[in-house]
């Protein structure tokens, strides 16, 4: 076991590496930094005090060193527009899309879990269609659509929710059931596949042989391993989840990183956009850097490299 | 199973825990909620040109003076009164027993270090402009102040109501950084909290020397998408919202819950072209393709089939509220064979390709729509628009001063709520102001003249020569004066201001 995590901590340090190098190449593949920051009526001798201002006339990989140093202090520096460091404008709002995506996770694997489940066991049955209608549906939906009715009916219609804000449980109902509702679907489905995978195989026959009661059959035996595959998939998920979650924060006025990334990226606040992606590529790796050791957890067949 | 649930449970008080505290206890009665599309970039009104900060800086700072929301006319307000003493000086009484927010009291220092502040070339604020034409600020006593101008100022009264007073003590001792967050005024309301692009939070200024606003909270939410906007009016989780899109109104108003305000307001929209060339060189630096771009689209009807008759045409951008308007200058009428023929002897036979950049709809009702609509008609004479959108107002506010948002962008004026033509004209029109990207010595003279009398007959024959100039020189592509569209709760009372300043210090119960 110990081995296994050394290799997952390396992978994690080299990929760490490589999503800094992209990150500080943004600024550069996107033409002349000093040209986008300069009035367009700025002379020579003004640019040239920039550059050298800016550090922009240092070799790229000392540029590079300079970036990656400061920005394991957390200094990616000024925003280009808000006048504010980067890095706190960031964290700020780190918090809200955590909640959002963590409590999104959790409204899709609490739809998807039983869901899949009962469609495994009742396979082909009035159930089973029904979910395979249901997964159909919410697959198709187009998110912020999604949202927008979840608004008109809970909102406005029946007045029970809040249409949008941020801050106490009523605010979370809404979002986090409208991300969820956009992972739910696969998951589900793989549950069910897996399960009726699982369901096959010789151990299930012997576990039912050795008499033990069917629940336990399912629960203990088989739905283990019918977990590894969506583990595995719901890490990478994870990054479509945030991807969801910009949509998400859009229409509920969420406070959340995702948007503020949309919005530094349109207005070309290259700071701001460095540190969200080097932060979010860093949960986005965290994240399945854990699902790798969760599925070692679970199968000690991967840990082991049998 | 159990231990799974157990923790579970703990994982989700963990997450309830950690979230943000509620905030002060305000109930739903004695809070008005207001909404902005998009938020503010400083608290310090002078540094600014985003009408979100002027309308947030009516609410919590003062001016010297202020517009008569029904007579239209500027009466005192910290000034008691004013007096022209010679051609270049003015005397300004100031209302005794006025408290800045931090307790320190109102007096003619505090407007001197406002006006010297403004005024400073150094600091470069963006109100400088504005303010322009006063040489200096002179104490008389604890009362009295003397502007001295340069050379007669015509508007010092109508600009007076575009000036929040600041206080001297702040700007002395915690100085520009500080002030961008920390708004010490001496209006109704007091801010208590600021989280960017979320939320502010006002509370009732108890010792203020006016009227008591009804309400003791103020708080003013950024919601950028205007359908949720229009949800939350219509669930009762905001009460004010702007610039709804015409074809929202009906939603609104057969909702029951909320109804619409309509107010021609002192803004006028345009489609800025970059003849002065800030962007560098591009097709509009010919006036024939100027006159084209006028001629191609049928403004007559983007008013009457896309915003609803919500538009008053204007010939060029001058506000018919505005003094100094030429009601009798006609505007262009769409004429698609010659736009066509001007094209071609400009160069262009076989069409041309521009850059559109567009700004989020967050003054303009249905900016999107009708520039959808503009650009059909662009197309139809030749010219190929790709369009470029920056979704946050302070940032293409910011890069329309940069002179970079050639050789076309979205733009309207709202005067900084001064009902002059000289509010645009110098602003907009004069060689190298920050958002001018039209440049002509012949207009800047008439622009410095109109300035520098008065003589308002005289100032009226200036401002209609200088219509007339922009006119046949199709300095932009002209569009309409605007009329605001407010979303307003049914529970409460407000009317849609001309002058576009949102008080929220007027917001009462609305009687059953």
């Amino acid at each position: 076991m110990r081995r296994y995590l050394l290799r997952q901590l390396v992978q994690l340090i080299v990929v760490i590496i490589g999503i800094s190098i992209l990150a500080f190449s943004i600024l550069h593949v996107i033409g002349d930094p000093v040209t986008l920051l300069l009035p367009q009526n700025a002379g020579k001798e003004e640019y040239a005090r920039y550059k050298h201002l800016m550090g922009l006339d240092q070799p790229i990989w000392v540029q590079y060193w300079k970036f990656a140093t400061r920005a394991v202090q957390g200094d990616f520096g000024k925003s280009w527009y808000g006048n504010t460091p980067a890095f706190p404008l960031v964290i700020e709002r780190m918090p809200a899309t955590i909640y959002l995506t963590v409590s999104g996770l959790g409204v899709a694997l609490l739809i998807a879990l039983p869901l899949g489940v009962v469609a495994a066991l009742k396979r082909h049955s009035v159930v089973d269609t029904f979910c395979t209608m249901l997964a159909v549906a919410g697959q198709a939906m187009p998110i912020f659509w999604l949202g927008i009715m979840l608004i008109i009916i809970f909102a406005v219609r029946l007045k029970v929710l809040p249409a949008s804000g941020y801050g106490t449980w009523q605010n979370f109902v809404l979002p986090a059931f409208c991300l969820g509702a956009f992972l739910a679907p696969l998951t589900m489905r793989l549950v069910r596949s897996g399960l009726i995978e699982v369901m096959n195989m010789e151990f299930i026959k012997t576990a039912r042989a050795k008499g033990v009661g069917e629940r336990m059959v399912v629960i203990k035996h088989a739905f283990r391993n019918a977990c590894i595959p969506v583990v595995t998939v719901l890490g990478l998920q994870f990054g479509q989840l945030l991807g969801g979650a910009i949509i998400t924060e859009t229409v509920f006025a969420w406070p959340g990183v995702a948007t503020l990334t949309v919005d530094s990226i349109r207005n070309q606040d290259f700071p701001v956009v460095q540190c969200a992606v080097v932060l979010l590529a860093l949960i986005i790796v965290i994240v399945n850097t854990a699902v790798d050791i969760l599925v070692g957890l679970i199968d000690p067949r991967i840990r082991t490299g049998a | 199973m159990v231990r799974s649930i157990a923790l579970g449970v703990a994982l989700l008080s963990a997450l309830a825990l950690a979230l943000p505290g509620a905030a002060p206890a305000q109930t739903k009665d004695d809070t008005v909620v207001y909404a902005l599309q998009s938020d503010i970039d400083t608290w310090d009104p002078p540094g600014s040109v985003l009408r979100e900060t002027i309308i947030l800086g009516y609410n919590v700072y003062d001016h010297l003076a202020v517009r008569d929301l029904k007579t239209r006319k500027v009466i005192p307000n910290l000034a008691l009164s004013w007096k022209v003493v010679d051609d270049t000086t003015w005397e300004v009484k100031l209302r005794q027993g006025v408290k800045f927010h931090d307790g320190t009291p109102f007096t003619a220092k505090d407007v001197k270090a406002t006006f010297d502040r403004v005024l400073d070339p150094v600091k470069k604020m963006i109100a400088r402009g504005n303010h322009a034409k006063i040489k200096s600020v002179e104490i008389v006593d604890d009362y009295t102040v003397r502007f001295k101008t340069d050379g007669p100022y015509p508007l010092f009264v109508e600009r007076l109501t575009a000036q929040v007073m600041e206080s001297e003590k702040v700007i002395r001792e915690k100085g520009d950084e500080w002030m961008q967050e920390h708004p010490v005024g001496t209006g109704p309301y007091k801010l208590v909290s600021w989280h960017r692009k979320q939320e502010h939070l006002l509370v009732r200024n108890d010792d203020y020397w006016g009227p008591k606003p009804y309400y003791k909270y103020v708080r003013i939410r950024i919601i950028p998408e205007q359908a949720t906007q229009i949800a939350e009016l219509l669930s009762g989780g905001v009460d004010i919202i702007k610039a709804v899109p015409p074809d929202q109104m009906d939603v609104i108003n057969k909702s029951g819950s909320a109804r619409t305000g309509v107010s021609p307001i002192l803004r006028t929209a345009f489609i800025q072209l970059d003849q002065a060339a800030r962007s560098g060189p591009n097709p509009f630096t010919d006036r024939r393709v100027r006159i084209a771009v006028n001629l191609a689209v049928d403004q007559d009807s983007i008013i009457k089939h896309v915003i609803n008759g919500l538009g008053d045409r204007v010939a060029t951008a001058i506000n018919p509220m505005a003094f100094g308007w030429d009601p009798n200058l006609k505007p262009y009428k769409q004429d698609t064979a010659r736009a066509k023929k001007l094209l071609a002897e400009a160069g262009f036979p076989n069409g041309l390709d521009v850059v559109f950049n567009e700004g989020p709809p967050n003054v303009e009702p249905g900016q999107i729509q009708t520039d959808d609509a503009a650009i059909a008609d662009m197309t139809k004479v030749g010219f190929r628009v790709k369009r470029n959108y920056t979704g946050e107002s302070s940032v293409f506010v910011a890069r329309a001063k940069e002179g970079k948002l050639g050789p076309m962008f979205t733009w309207s004026w709202g005067y900084y709520s001064v009902f002059d033509a000289d509010a645009i004209l110098y602003d907009i029109f004069k060689c190298g102001e920050f958002y001018a990207y039209y440049c002509n010595k012949e207009l800047d003279d008439l622009i410095i003249s109109g300035r520098s009398t008065l003589d308002q007959k005289k100032r009226t024959e200036v401002y209609a020569k200088a219509q007339k100039l922009l006119f046949d020189d199709a300095a932009y592509l002209y569009k309409w004066g605007l009329r605001g569209v407010w979303g307003i709760s049914n529970r409460v009372d407000y009317s849609a201001p001309p002058d576009e300043v949102d008080r929220m210090f007027l917001v009462t119960p609305r009687k059953k």
